[in-house]
């Protein structure tokens, strides 16, 4: 047995209407179901292994100063809105203060005479998934 | 019902086209041995149990083979140069000494594994750098000579033949230590996972969504900006540049890697040189020997093989991609001024 809707060749309003909320259902599924866009930063410092501090650097209004003391060559780490370095450290050979500046996801400082990693992640990810050199 | 049976079914349909839940977290560890920070992260088989055995293999082999370690059996090897002992050992070390010898005479003059009492005499492996006095130096190259290191791979021993030589094994201990953990990582049933061994980057597979991985080379001039990036899968990337360990003293730059020839830092016309190869202790090697060698010799050299591929990056501001690379290679430093060309054979 055929239904009536079968039988009729012209759609109809409520054709269109189903129609319609299919587009608003996609829509609303692209634009809200798509991952967050947010741009955070995440620093975490590890000494030995032990994280001594975290910061979250895209909501950092105002400058900060870690002195970490217990290190081995006492350092002091600075950090700013988007980005932080290690401003001095005591230890011989400097490296991680020649590291300069970093702000985004993946990037890291290391000071191995005092085995401390400053690194940063966030939901920027990069375009690659490691870095040699 | 039937009019919004075919509604029902797009939103069925749409609910798939929804971003994909964010691929599984890896499991991962980051850990310092052989004088470097270390990570590993598996993507897919083994976890955690896999990433502790991987660790355990490095730092056991850190043990074997640090200099610094005065109970390891390098600091043995090391401790009874010259009085005619021949020192007994693991016969992955003896293995790997004669590897470090072989690779002096692929590309003579480039790599020495006795290169280590010059490396002091900088103050390079103590930290406090400064440029030795003539004296110091002079001295210091008379003992660089891995002819007079003899190693017996049968018997698993080896000695120093002259007293005051000393080995150090930092510009392969890193590669052999990939391929080790990389071994064990896949004895675990791992099948896609990353290893940063203080930045030589060893890739195990392909990423879990079956792309290859995407490893950045690192700019020497601007270590936070990428020279270019390249697809890997199942190698290892290795790079030696100046920019890693340097000081500077009256307004010269003094880096770490040291020329054989010269008793000096490197001046080859190269400012980092990737190896890649699916041999992890060979890319290791090379990367050091290739720096050494100039961007010439480093393409001659490679001409000659088929294991290896290159990014090398010149003095002036080129960069040159050996044409394995090609395909999957995309260039990240034109805004910075740097040119790419693709080395043929």
């Amino acid at each position: 047995m055929r239904s009536p809707a079968a039988d009729r060749r012209r759609p109809t309003l409520w054709d269109g209407a189903v129609a319609l909320a299919v587009v608003a259902c996609a829509v609303f599924l692209v634009l809200f179901l798509r991952p967050a866009q947010s741009s955070a930063v995440t620093a975490v410092i590890t000494l030995n292994g032990e994280t001594v501090a975290q910061y979250r650097l895209d909501q950092l209004s105002q400058p900060v100063t870690l002195e970490v003391t217990e290190a081995d060559y006492p350092l002091t780490i600075r950090a700013e809105q988007g980005r932080i370095c290690i401003e001095h450290s005591d230890c011989p050979s400097q490296d991680c203060v020649r590291t300069g500046w970093i702000s985004r996801p993946g990037q890291q400082i290391i000071c191995l005479p005092n085995r401390l990693v400053i690194s940063l992640s966030g939901t920027d990810a990069e375009s690659f998934d490691a870095v040699t050199g | 019902m039937k009019r919004f049976l075919p509604f029902l079914c797009c939103l069925f349909l749409l609910a798939g086209c929804a971003a994909p839940a964010s691929s599984a977290e890896p499991e991962q560890a980051q850990f310092f041995s052989m004088d470097t920070v270390m990570s590993i992260r598996v993507y897919s088989g083994g976890g955690l149990d896999a990433i502790q055995a991987a660790r355990q293999e490095i730092e056991g082999l850190d043990k074997l083979l640090s200099r610094t370690d005065p109970d390891s059996q390098i600091s043995a090897l090391n401790s009874h140069a010259g009085d005619g002992l021949q020192v007994s050992l693991d016969a992955e070390v003896a293995n790997l000494l004669s590897f470090a010898k072989s690779v002096s005479q692929l590309l003579p003059g480039c790599f020495d594994v006795t290169i280590a009492p010059v490396m002091d005499a900088w103050g390079f492996t103590t930290q406090e750098r400064h440029i030795p006095s003539a004296d110091t130096l002079s001295a210091a190259m008379a003992l660089v000579d891995s002819n007079g290191l003899i190693v017996d791979e049968q018997a698993s021993s080896a000695r120093l033949e002259r007293a005051g030589m000393e080995v150090d094994l930092g510009a392969v201990a890193k590669g052999f230590a990939a391929g080790q953990a990389d071994a064990v990582l896949r004895q675990q049933g791992v099948t896609s996972a990353l290893l940063d061994l203080g930045g030589n980057v060893t890739v195990i597979g392909a990423k879990p969504d079956g792309t290859a991985w995407q490893v950045a080379v690192k700019d020497p001039q601007n270590t936070s900006e990428a020279l270019c990036v390249l697809s890997l899968e199942d190698q290892t990337a290795s790079t030696s540049g100046g920019y890693e360990r340097y000081f500077e003293e009256n307004g010269q730059i003094y880096h770490h890697i040291i020329d054989p020839k010269t008793g000096y830092p490197a001046d080859s016309g190269l400012l980092s040189v990737t190896v890649i190869s699916a041999d992890h202790m060979l890319a290791d090697a090379l990367s050091t020997a290739l720096f050494v060698a100039g961007p010439d010799a480093a393409l001659d050299f490679w001409r000659s093989r088929e294991d290896i591929e290159l990014v090398l990056c010149t003095q002036d501001n080129r960069v040159i991609v050996t044409e394995g690379l090609e395909a999957g290679y995309r260039p990240a430093g034109e805004d910075r001024g740097y040119t790419y060309e693709i080395a043929r054979r």
